[in-house]
């Protein structure tokens, strides 16, 4: 499933750039609820305690996961937890943000929140997550905290604010009885299938958070890698690349659906538009669950997935800790349940595609029972799609490019 | 107007008017004081008032920035045509539908009914019934392609997501149609055929029976209707959400893209778009009334 978290909502991002630049209006959040500091105490403290886990809530698979296995294993440390399902993840920093602003630094609403991008940069510069914790999880043993792709989020270093939960990588899924392996073997390559078959593709309108990804990937291509694109934003090396990608980006219209007339909404129709057989190929991030969706024949048996020899965006994605949570010990305790070999383990099998933020390499006894897990042919082994991954570029670039593209492309 | 009646009359009169005024007045409250502070709420924050943001001040920028936008001048255009066109034809067919129940004799009981069917269906699962029988891969499309008319979805004439708008405009139609002709069967229901067999004895041929009998007699509940049509489809955020184009799209879609922006600056337009939606509704219903008016009295 494509994990859809970012959303982006950068407006809390600027607007706590003018808070930074005010002059002290803002009150600095304390960490009121000090956590103990023997993991045994963390133990003692949750016992009791009530989760109000905030994250998206499309995914029903991982709504039944959470609901089912995360809170009967929760359950027996004595920790209850609250699925608090939200439509997007910036609603729940706006939660914490205005909590705070209204002097509420220590009964929060918020305990924990499935976060990643520009929420954990937004709430990094409000000073809103507890920060220190994640590496003192007992089960972080398991995760490769030096691993550039777990110790950064969209660029910006995690520095131990937020707990690995999941990577994700993006792919290109497609139907091998129409389109070859040839034609995917790069961005290139399947662009010159695309203009053969005009109609046959398509990508949602961005800011889409897939049809962004989409553009950024044209984007890392057209500057020949992801290389010259990280870093904070930079106008001359923007203006370098952009009228290259919009009019590659505007001459490709043609060949999409409808002509390059209009553009899907959402991921969700782009990937009823695949199942309709409308399109033969389309991005997303994350290629886990074709396997199932083909098994139930909602997916023809034909379809494949593929990452590009140049590389494919991917990310973490991540859970944090508001400072002013009540309930931190238990966050943490769930925290660390999550990061345990066999969460990440049942959330890789079931609910299907949630790819593990733990090496799977070190996880013990499960790191046979991980390599058995059968790759469905729709999918690619997460070795492969580990190894394809590619940074995603700052925040900073994807506001600039999601903006430009309305008014270079869509409103041509 | 009638000459003034005896003065206890008038007393009595009174004390009705403050009876009803009493009796709405929690309802009043609750409209007055949700819509009103709402409204207001958002006028403030179209002008710039974002007390979360340091630094913010009073500005007009959200609406003259309207103006040169291409996506709300293309969205304005199109909220007006589809709304005006949607307004218009639920009119027109639920007078005929309505004719055509009232005529029948028997069976109207049963019609109505059906007529009622629609009715408490939400827009949404409306937009979502056509979207799948509408689309290039709906229930139509596969249809004719069984049929041997199409060989590939892209064959059947694209319905959703379209330039025009046929799919939005239908489940507009679909949804508001029954509702309208309810209303007009209900004022049908109020003695009209004995003014028509009066206007028959007269002489008078069936098209100015309609046009100087039935037509006015119906008018003012079809045209009251027809502003609830009018002010419901110009600010419908789902139905164009499900069926329509990210660009250009209407007023409410463009409004709710802003809103949910990137950029917390954009904030003050989406409101902005919201105030200039209550404003033009407002205003057309202002327009609507007066034609109605004038086609109810006219004989």
């Amino acid at each position: 499933m494509p994990v859809r978290l970012l959303r982006t909502t950068w407006s809390v991002a600027a607007l706590l750039l003018l808070g930074a630049c005010s002059t002290g209006s803002t009150v600095p959040a304390t960490s009121s609820a000090s956590v103990p500091a023997r993991w045994a105490d963390v133990l003692a403290e949750a016992k009791g305690q009530t989760v109000n886990w905030y994250m998206w809530g499309g995914d029903e698979g991982l709504n039944r996961y959470v609901d089912g296995w995360v809170s009967r294993e929760a359950a027996k440390v004595g920790v209850t937890v609250r699925q608090v399902k939200i439509a997007d993840t910036v609603d729940a920093v706006n939660k914490i943000l205005g909590e705070r602003q209204a002097g509420r630094t220590s009964d929060g609403s918020v305990d924990l929140v499935w976060v990643n991008g520009e929420n954990f940069a937004t709430g990094r510069q409000a000073d809103l997550w507890a920060c220190g914790w994640p590496s003192r999880l007992p089960n972080a043993r398991y995760v490769d905290l030096a691993d550039p792709a777990i110790a950064n989020d969209f660029g910006r270093p995690v520095e131990d604010c937020e707990a690995a939960w999941n990577t994700t990588t993006s792919a290109l899924v497609y139907d091998s009885a129409k389109v070859s392996a040839a034609d995917v073997g790069s961005l290139a390559a399947f662009e010159q299938w695309v203009r053969a078959h005009p109609g046959r593709f398509t990508y949602p309108a961005p800011p889409d958070f897939t049809g962004s990804m989409v553009v950024r990937t044209f984007a890392y291509d057209e500057a020949g890698g992801y290389q010259g694109l990280q870093g904070s934003f930079d106008q001359t090396r923007y203006d370098g690349l952009a009228p290259r990608l919009w009019s590659r980006l505007t001459a490709l219209g043609p060949s999409l659906w409808r002509g390059g007339d209009t553009y899907p909404a959402s991921q969700e129709a782009v990937a009823k538009l695949f199942a309709d057989a409308e399109i033969d190929a389309y991005f997303t991030y994350g290629v886990g669950g074709l396997g199932t969706q083909v098994a139930q024949g909602r997916l023809p048996a034909t379809t494949r997935s593929a990452v590009f020899s140049g590389g494919s965006i991917g990310n973490a994605n991540f859970l944090a800790i508001p400072k002013n949570s009540p309930h931190q010990a238990a966050a943490m305790v769930l925290a660390d349940l999550l990061q345990s070999p066999a969460a990440q383990y049942e959330k890789k099998v079931n609910p299907p595609g949630y790819d593990p933020a733990i090496d799977t390499t070190k996880a013990g006894d499960f790191a046979a029972r991980f390599a058995a897990i059968p790759v469905p042919a729709a999918e690619l082994p997460t070795t492969v799609l580990a190894e394809a991954a590619v940074p995603e570029m700052q925040a900073s670039w994807v506001t600039r490019l999601e903006k430009d593209w309305v008014s270079e492309v869509q409103q041509r | 107007m009638s000459a003034a009646g005896p003065d206890t009359e008038q007393r009595a009169a009174r004390r009705a008017g403050l009876r009803v005024a009493v009796l709405l007045a929690p309802a009043l409250l609750v409209v007055v004081g949700l819509f009103g502070t709402g409204l207001g709420l958002g006028l403030l924050q179209s002008l710039g008032y974002q007390p979360y943001l340091p630094g913010w001040s009073w500005t007009t920028d959200a609406y003259t920035g309207l103006l040169d936008d291409r996506a709300v001048r293309a969205s304005f255009v199109l909220t007006l045509r589809m709304s005006v066109l949607a307004t218009a034809g639920s009119a027109v067919l639920a007078l005929g539908i309505a004719m055509l129940v009232h005529s029948t004799r028997r069976g109207r009981r049963l019609l109505t009914a059906v007529l009622q069917v629609g009715l408490p269906v939400p827009h949404l699962v409306g937009a979502l019934a056509m979207s799948l029988m509408l689309s290039q891969s709906g229930l139509l499309s596969r249809l004719a392609y069984a049929a041997g008319l199409t060989s590939s979805p892209a064959d059947f004439p694209a319905l959703t997501q379209d330039r025009f708008g046929w799919a939005v405009l239908a489940e507009y139609l679909w949804k508001e149609t029954p509702f309208v002709t309810i209303v007009a069967l209900t004022a049908l229901a109020r003695g009209v055929a004995p003014l028509q067999d009066v206007a028959a004895t007269l002489g008078a041929r069936p098209w100015q029976r309609f046009r100087h009998v039935v037509l006015p007699l119906v008018a003012p509940a079809v045209g009251a209707a027809s502003v609830v049509v009018l002010a419901f489809t110009f600010g419908s955020y789902e139905v164009p959400a499900v069926l329509g184009r990210p660009y250009p799209a209407p007023l409410a879609v463009v409004a709710y893209q802003r809103f949910t922006d990137t950029d917390l600056a954009v904030r003050p337009q989406a409101v902005a778009i919201g105030v200039v939606l209550a404003v033009a509704v407002t205003a057309l219903v202002a327009v609507y009334l007066r034609l109605l008016d004038r086609l109810g009295t006219a004989r």
